[in-house]
């Protein structure tokens, strides 16, 4: 990195509308040889510039099996967030990264993977299940649980129906509040656990989403036998610089930018301040 | 020939040696200010130079770390975004330092060049040269003794002055001290073994004429580092806190920092890192509105465990704290650094020191 706050500039390719308040953004590095050099794992993020309004942490959406075009999934909630919906495709913005230290990608070989997600919770999950698909052989069986408020609040909609399609793989998806056209699961998300089987024995999870839903999961998976290391978290906290310098995402003398968001359950009991 | 690191310089010479430095770099120096105060300032003329004289409030931090450094213009030429770095300017001295503000400017330079090294920091601080003035007779609130950052330094000086009546003695710490020296090299005489022994004697002397503040970190370290502060404490020492984040921005180690651009104007903006404060409740407040340190005491906790906490002291090799005394002159409750850290020791609270 040449400069460690230094963006450089990303062109945004196109743009997915996944809910009311949410938008996928395929991006470009606009100098060659930064896209070609571009190399990250899933569970890190990036600091997204919106000229003129600052910069805010997003996951890395896509997978580093895909091309060196990255996606982030942006829900629409403040200032930057607001000037970014504004963007379209041709349009320039900032990318700073990647950071953080991203999932154990090698530890989850010959495993069975359980994903479990809430709402805005998916996107980082995403980018570790399209590059376990693209490496099928490697893992054992998959299964996808997502959960969001309504009908209209989940995202990437066509891509559940085609995961469901893949060989070994169960997808389970559930609604808060049921809607218009919804005729599947109702309730929070630990109510798919009744309709999956699960072997704690051979498995990792993936949990990710609102503080409250991942605390829930979290006792559920313990009770079926998982290992507090086999639960794997991502942590969430006000971030500024995303490199260790600005303090804004510390718990204790942990730097959630630096030596997270990834964490196993363990971990996390175990972090204080 | 190889030259000593120890000289001497007649005090009859100092202005000529600083009319040298003047002529080549830009020199900062404690000053009277306008008003009649002392502050770190660019200076014009040796005179300016204050001698004797009580520790500005504002550290020299801020020539590190300015309170707002732009990072960045972004412009929009022809339709497209153009990144341009702030370049820095040139080489500057920062004369007269006391030894705690050496020692925090130290431990700024190595946290940020530790880990991911910021090399915008890292730049600024190899074109600082510190000139510290060794206190020969210690400040009244400070307890550098305490924190190994004073009265007179081992490290962390590029040259260390001590004042010996009719002369400076001169210790050349590192190269950038070397080559200052050597803009005026035939002011500065071979330190004898005689200058040497009064230079000691001054050290002695300092030590034993400190002032009535002393500050226990040992104690506090082991009870914070081993979660035996009680949240209670907390909460009672926070109501004596009023919350203004003072004791952050006098303070010479404190470097939270958030980041944020100025507001579009024809397609240009200016993106500023800024002093920021892990004592305000926006510090950690999420977008969603969650915030993780809500309690006043939560935050109270997290500014003495980054400062004094074993996992802390293991991560940087130093305490968080040089003891210079800024935040008892500053702080318009009780909950200075000596105060906290001695409620801590003794796991009990009765309001604070009564300030003079
Ligand atoms: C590691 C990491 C990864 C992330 N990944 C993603 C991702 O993939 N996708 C994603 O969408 N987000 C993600 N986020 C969150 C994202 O960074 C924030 O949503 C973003 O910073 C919001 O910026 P903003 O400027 O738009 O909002 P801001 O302007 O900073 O403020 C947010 C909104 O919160 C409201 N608000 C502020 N204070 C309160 C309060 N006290 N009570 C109620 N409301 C309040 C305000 O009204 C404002 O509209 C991630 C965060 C982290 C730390
Ligand atoms: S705290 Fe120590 S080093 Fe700092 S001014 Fe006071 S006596 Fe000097
Ligand atoms: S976001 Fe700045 S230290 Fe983590």
């Amino acid at each position: 990195m040449p400069n460690l706050l230094l963006p450089s500039v990303a062109t945004i390719l196109t743009q997915r509308d996944e809910t009311p308040d949410v938008r996928t953004y395929a991006l470009r590095f606009r100098d060659p040889d930064e896209r070609a050099g571009f190399a990250f794992t899933p569970g890190q993020f990036l600091e997204l510039s919106v000229f003129g309004f600052g910069e805010a942490p997003f996951c890395l959406a896509s997978s580093p099996t895909r091309g060196p075009d990255v996606e982030v999934t942006v829900r629409r909630c403040g200032r930057l967030t607001d000037a970014l919906h504004t963007l379209g495709p041709g349009d320039e913005v900032g990318l700073r990264g990647p950071c953080g230290n991203g999932f154990d990608v090698d530890a989850a070989r010959g495993k069975d993977l359980v994903f479990v997600a809430g709402g805005i919770g998916l996107p980082p999950l995403r980018s570790l299940i399209w590059n376990v698909f693209d490496r099928r052989r490697e893992f054992g069986r998959v299964t996808i649980l997502y959960g969001a408020r309504t009908p209209s609040d989940l995202v990437y909609k066509d891509e559940l129906r085609d995961w469901e399609r893949q060989a070994d793989v169960t997808v389970r998806v559930t609604v808060d509040r049921t809607g218009p056209g919804w005729d599947g699961t109702v309730g929070m998300v630990p109510v798919l656990f009744d309709h999956v089987e699960l072997n704690a024995a051979t498995s990792l999870a993936y949990v990710c989403g609102p503080p409250i839903m991942i605390k829930f999961v979290v006792q559920d998976l313990l009770k079926r036998g998982f290992a507090a290391e086999h639960v794997i978290s991502t942590l969430e906290r006000m971030m500024q610089c995303g490199v260790g310098k600005c303090n804004h995402c510390c718990v204790g003398h942990r730097y959630l930018c630096r030596d997270g968001p990834v964490f196993n359950v363990r971990e996390i009991t175990e972090m204080w301040e | 020939m190889e030259r000593s690191a120890t000289r001497v310089i007649a005090r009859s010479d100092v202005n000529e040696w600083l009319a040298h430095i003047l002529h080549h770099r830009d020199v900062i120096a404690p000053t009277r200010s306008p008003g009649g105060d002392t502050m770190f300032a660019p200076i014009t003329s040796p005179d300016d130079v204050l001698w004797d004289f009580e520790n500005p409030l504002a550290p020299p931090k801020q020539f590190l770390l300015p309170q707002t450094e732009p990072l960045a213009h972004f412009r929009r030429i022809d339709g497209h975004m153009h990144v341009e770095p702030v370049a820095e300017q040139r080489e500057r001295v920062l004369f007269n330092v006391r030894s705690c503000d050496a020692s925090a400017l130290a431990f700024l330079r190595e946290t940020y060049a530790r880990d991911l090294a910021d090399d915008v920091v890292e730049r600024r601080a190899a074109s600082l040269t510190v000139v510290t003035l060794a206190c020969s007779v210690p400040c009244e609130l400070g307890f550098c003794v305490c924190t190994d950052a004073g009265p007179f330094l081992r490290r962390d000086f590029d040259v260390q002055l001590t004042d010996l009546g009719d002369a400076f003695f001169v210790e050349v710490g590192t190269d950038k001290g070397r080559a200052l020296v050597g803009l005026a090299d035939a002011l500065f005489q071979d330190a004898a073994s005689d200058d040497q022994a009064r230079r000691d004697a001054s050290e002695l002397a300092a030590r034993a004429h400190f002032g009535g503040e002393t500050c226990h970190f040992g104690s506090a370290m082991r009870r914070i580092s081993t979660k035996r502060v009680a949240d209670e404490l907390w909460e009672s020492m926070s109501a004596w806190c009023l919350d203004c984040g003072g004791c952050t921005h006098v303070c010479p180690t404190c470097y939270c920092f958030s980041v944020s651009d100025t507001p579009p104007a024809d397609g240009c903006s200016t993106r500023c890192r800024l002093w920021d404060s892990c004592q305000y409740s926006a510090f950690t407040l999420e977008a969603t509105g969650h915030n993780p340190r809500t309690a006043h005491g939560e935050r109270m906790k997290r500014r003495f465990h980054h400062k004094a906490s074993a996992q802390y002291f293991q991560r940087d090799g130093r305490v968080g704290c040089v003891g210079c005394g800024r935040c008892v002159k500053v702080c318009m409750g009780t909950t200075d650094m000596p105060t906290v850290i001695a409620a801590i020791r003794h796991g009990t609270w009765d309001g604070g020191r009564a300030h003079a």
